[in-house]
């Protein structure tokens, strides 16, 4: 094929060439389109509960009140699209149930400061105190010695709070010296911190304990639910839109889910015809003999 | 009069011109991406600094040296100071004592957590009864995979058909990692898109 | 000496986890108790290193004349700020240090993995053919579960949720348990090698 453009012969790609290239500026502004019109025109699509983030809200949900909840905030400014609605509707199911929170982050950038927000608005959400109702550790560096340090005693890692309270003022840390107050885990994280929580508190210490991860790492903590490592796991800003909805507090997740919806449609479109482009332009080399 | 500060369009201006900045990489790298860029690293190396003062020398080393007369924590403390004797060459050798304590004990934890937290517990699951078509299938997905990433030996004969068998598995086990890490970085961005027009501009509530 | 005390320092506090392990309530295990303490307290140290080595290396780029250098000021100039606000006026809720944080620094770096979205698609569009059966299979998978996880999925077929559940938690666990099981028994030889001073790469040059 070819066309006529300042006087000069121009050859034009097939149109199968061409729907392999369509322009990068073209498919970003789609992405862009199809996250903004659901936000701005809600579809109210309905989220299917799955065994496991119904597992992860019956785990907490069947635990006494008053037991001590130990939280680690283990993920990184990045990911809180996906790990923020989760830990949200975690503390708020938490502090309605009357569960003491203990929070901690083995995450150095940011752990410690999104624990503090989130721990102090929910909490003031439910008019809990801290240190009576929850309290933030903060943060030490070296996961594991921290992880099993925790188990000997608390004040040894954290000799004060995020806050500079000495341990022995917090009222709440006077009664859990180590591991044996602690009754769950209840793990927020976007990094390997959860293998090492399972590996090295749940096997050595036998905390049960439940996963709220991005959907980048839930494929692989199947593995740690089916060997009953994890009692429950939520995954990814669907897995947040499933608690969400099981505690009956649709937030940020849920509103997600009409946008998430949409742009697999268009990126199953983009394969689609990435492929359909491909295999058009082989048949057409076979049939010219260049395959 | 009216407090602009609390009306979240300008309480939140800072944070949507930086996001924006961000974004305009998608164009091309410009001086405004740079910029944001820059702040991004600086605010980032002071968060860490201001951390590490805090929870680290003032909390475990400063007030139990000072307050409560732990004499061993001086130990731990000039340990960590020499670290940063590798900007000195003369002694930059000694940078490496610390670094041996830390990378030796996490190597010592590892050693145990992997092999019982880990190895055992999964191996121990898959040994299941050949009692359901589920149970057959998760077993010869761990063994045709484990079979496949063994290397030492060259995939023939009927060591061969066994890891083809585990290509099979692994190409289903990839095409979902792959359809959750697209679920992963859009929502990521819906995050951000929902912060613009929703808490910034107000646009939906 | 340079070498060796270290190999030794490595081997007798790897050793002395390991045995901690089995001697619980033994002088053993009281004395790795101590060193677990010593380790968070000396990883602290660490990360203090890496801050100051940004420093020192925009530091040389603005005493060298780079044609960055006026990046680089704006990057001490925002270090000093956020390390001196946490430094002199803390770190907890309400600081200017936890505001930088929560509103700009927190929004950045969402922001900058946001990006990822716009690439892992255009990822999709250009790189994601069905060459063979095996690059088919993986599409399918990839395209049954992005469709069964997704509220709109169970209109295009009502058993595409159910399907999705099947890939994730039979074949796709049991090859995510099959590298589990490998990265494991490797990560344990590695951490043996480092003991016995086999794998000596973290003691760097020299």
């Amino acid at each position: 094929m070819s066309e006529e453009r300042s006087g000069q012969q121009v050859l034009r790609a097939p149109f199968w060439q061409r729907l392999q290239s369509v322009d990068r500026r073209i498919l970003y502004s789609l992405i862009f389109a199809s996250v903004i019109i659901p936000v701005l025109w809600p579809l109210h699509l309905p989220t299917l509960v799955t065994p496991e983030s119904r597992a992860f809200f019956n785990a907490v949900d069947s635990l006494p009140s008053g037991s001590v909840v130990l939280f680690p905030f283990d993920f990184w400014p990045s990911t809180l699209p996906e790990t923020e609605p989760m830990a949200i509707a975690a503390l708020r199911h938490c502090f309605r149930k009357n569960l003491r929170v203990v929070g901690l982050s083995n995450v150095g950038m940011g752990g410690p400061s999104i624990a503090d927000r989130l721990l102090d608005s929910i909490g003031a959400e439910f008019h809990k105190s801290y240190g009576a109702d929850y309290v933030n550790l903060g943060y030490k560096a070296n996961y594991s010695a921290v992880m099993l340090g925790m188990g000997s005693r608390i004040a040894d890692i954290f000799p004060a709070d995020h806050r500079g309270t000495r341990l022995e003022d917090i009222p709440l840390m006077r009664q859990v010296p180590n591991y044996d107050s602690v009754k769950f885990v209840l793990i927020i994280s976007d990094n390997a911190m959860t293998d090492y929580w399972v590996a090295l508190v749940n096997a050595r210490y036998g905390l049960p304990m439940v996963a709220g991860v991005t959907a980048i790492m839930a494929p692989k903590m199947l593995s740690y639910m089916h060997s009953r490592q994890l009692m429950g796991l939520l995954g990814g800003m669907k897995g947040a839109a499933e608690y969400e909805q099981l505690i009956g507090r649709p937030d940020k997740a849920s509103r997600g889910m009409d946008a998430q919806s949409l742009i697999h449609f268009l990126i199953i479109v983009f394969i689609v015809l990435g492929n359909a482009g491909y295999f058009m332009s082989r048949r057409h080399r076979t049939r010219l003999g260049q395959v | 009069m009216i407090d602009w500060t609390s009306h979240p369009f300008f309480a939140l201006l800072p944070t949507a011109f930086f996001t924006l900045a961000i974004f305009s990489f998608l164009y091309k790298d410009n001086p405004m991406f740079k910029l944001a860029e820059h702040v991004f690293a600086g605010l980032s190396a002071g968060y860490y600094f201001g951390l590490i003062y805090h929870s680290v020398i003032r909390q475990q080393v400063w007030v139990p040296l000072t307050q409560d007369g732990h004499w061993s924590v001086i130990i731990p403390g000039a340990l960590g100071l020499l670290m940063f004797a590798r900007f000195f060459p003369r002694i930059g050798w000694t940078t490496r004592l610390p670094l041996a304590f830390v990378i030796g004990s996490t190597a010592g934890i590892m050693f145990i957590q992997q092999l019982h937290g880990m190895v055992l517990p999964q191996v121990g699951r898959t040994v299941l009864p050949l009692d359901s078509v589920r149970n057959i299938l998760i077993i010869a997905g761990v063994l045709t995979t484990l079979i496949y990433f063994y290397f030492s030996k060259p995939h023939a004969g009927p060591l061969g058909w066994v890891a083809s068998a585990g290509i099979g598995f692994i190409m289903i086990a990839f095409g979902a990692h792959f359809g959750y890490t697209v679920m992963a970085r859009v929502s990521l961005l819906i995050g951000r898109v929902q912060f613009l027009l929703v808490d910034w501009l107000g646009l939906a509530r | 000496m340079k070498t060796r005390l270290p190999v030794f320092v490595a081997f007798i506090s790897g050793a002395l986890m390991i045995i901690a392990f089995f001697g619980r309530g033994t002088v053993v295990d009281a004395v790795s108790e101590e060193a677990l303490t010593w380790q968070t307290i000396v990883g602290g140290f660490a990360l203090l290193l890496g801050a100051v080595s940004i420093v020192r290396v925009h530091w040389q780029k603005i005493s060298t004349r780079h044609t960055d250098r006026y990046y680089s000021v704006g990057l001490l100039i925002c270090f000093a700020v956020m390390a001196g606000s946490g430094v002199l006026f803390g770190i907890g809720g309400g600081t200017l240090f936890d505001h930088l944080f929560q509103r700009i620094q927190a929004p950045m770096m969402s922001t900058m993995f946001s990006v990822l979205a716009f690439f892992i698609a255009s990822a999709a569009y250009r790189a994601f053919r069905a060459r063979s059966v095996s690059s088919a299979i993986l599409l399918l998978a990839a395209i049954v579960v992005m469709l069964g996880r997704i509220p709109m999925g169970q209109y295009v077929y009502h058993g595409l949720p159910a399907w999705a559940d099947w890939i994730m938690t039979v074949p796709s666990m049991a090859v995510q348990r099959g590298i589990l099981i490998g990265a494991a028994l490797g990560a344990a030889s590695m951490s043996l090698r480092i003991m016995l001073g086999i794998e000596r790469t973290y003691l760097g040059r020299g």
